[in-house]
């Protein structure tokens, strides 16, 4: 199992990654290495995401699964207990869910 | 339709409280050259702009400008989390204080509240679109202002990536500017409007 603030530096350098490639993509649209590119990194960031899910709590909607009451590794106000997770975990702006920027190394 | 990513795009992680700094970078809130008018500012012109990809490019920047807001709000955020009233008063902060204690409220350094009269949408391709080449520069430039006179290093590292972000959405802007170009008559690219007078740009 991977660390929280691991994973989320993962899926921060593999969504940024997509984001500078989407825009240059919107004007060479006929570049077939970065759109196989492409592909490869948004596979990876969509596992990585189901992953964090599964461990942690969604992070866009279509990671909810109202179906399960979340991991017992998730930051909650109800654990052990069913309950809706698309609020669990820190804050976006709060330190807590940027800690990730404090560790070292890259990719 | 937009849909909410619980992350910020770039992590931001400030330690240190600092009312001062919070009161010059909030310029980039709401300010004349800010994320939030850049936002504005491509997600108004997309809808008439008469090249679908170059509309498709205004809805991507203009989306990672919204992170990018987020990114400046939760700089300002983390910079006043834990203010004392002692510190409330740091010259610069003080009056913004006054009117919304730590609440982010869009406006610039200066005082001046933000107005949609800091962006254009004129309706013409050409026209917005050296308006936008114009706006990444002037952003590029506000950042390096910042940049020059903050040194707190945890403050510094979003707004690299920040500036950075400026250049690469130029560079994006120039080629959809050179896009439209193609669509038009290579002698007459400033004499009329294409997103009006369409019988002029080719199919």
């Amino acid at each position: 199992m991977t660390d929280r603030n691991t994973m989320l530096k993962q899926i921060s350098e593999t969504s940024f990654l997509l984001d500078d490639m989407r825009l240059y993509l919107d004007t060479h649209p006929l570049d077939e290495n970065a759109m196989e590119q492409y592909g490869d990194y948004q596979e990876k960031r969509r596992q990585l995401l189901k992953e964090y899910a599964e461990q942690f709590e969604p992070l866009t909607c279509d990671c909810i699964r109202p179906e399960k009451s979340g991991s017992g590794r998730t930051i909650t106000e109800y654990p052990g207990r069913k309950h809706w997770t698309w609020s669990d975990g820190p804050i976006p702006w709060d330190l807590e869910a940027n800690a990730c920027a404090t560790m070292k190394g890259g990719r | 339709m937009w849909t909410y990513e619980k992350r910020l795009q770039f992590p931001v992680h400030i330690t240190r409280t600092n009312p001062k700094t919070a009161s010059l970078i909030i310029s980039q809130f709401g300010g004349p050259d800010g994320e939030l008018a850049a936002s504005m500012r491509y997600l108004s012109q997309r809808y008439s702009m008469p090249c679908k990809e170059v509309g498709g490019l205004l809805t991507d920047i203009g989306t990672e400008e919204l992170a990018h807001l987020e990114m400046i709000c939760a700089i300002i955020f983390q910079l006043t989390k834990n203010l004392t009233a002692e510190e409330a008063k740091t010259a610069g902060f003080d009056a913004y204080y006054i009117d919304h204690t730590t609440a982010l409220w869009p406006t610039a350094a200066a005082g001046v509240p933000f107005n949609a009269c800091e962006f254009q949408s004129k309706g013409d391709a050409i026209t917005d679109l050296t308006e936008d080449l114009a706006a990444e520069q002037k952003a590029r430039t506000t950042y390096d202002n910042l940049i020059r006179v903050i040194d707190d290093t945890e403050v510094l590292a979003p707004l690299r990536f920040l500036r950075q972000r400026e250049i690469v959405h130029f560079q994006r802007f120039g080629e959809a500017l050179e896009k439209i170009k193609d669509s038009l008559d290579a002698k007459n690219f400033y004499y009329f409007n294409p997103e009006f007078d369409k019988q002029f740009v080719k199919a």
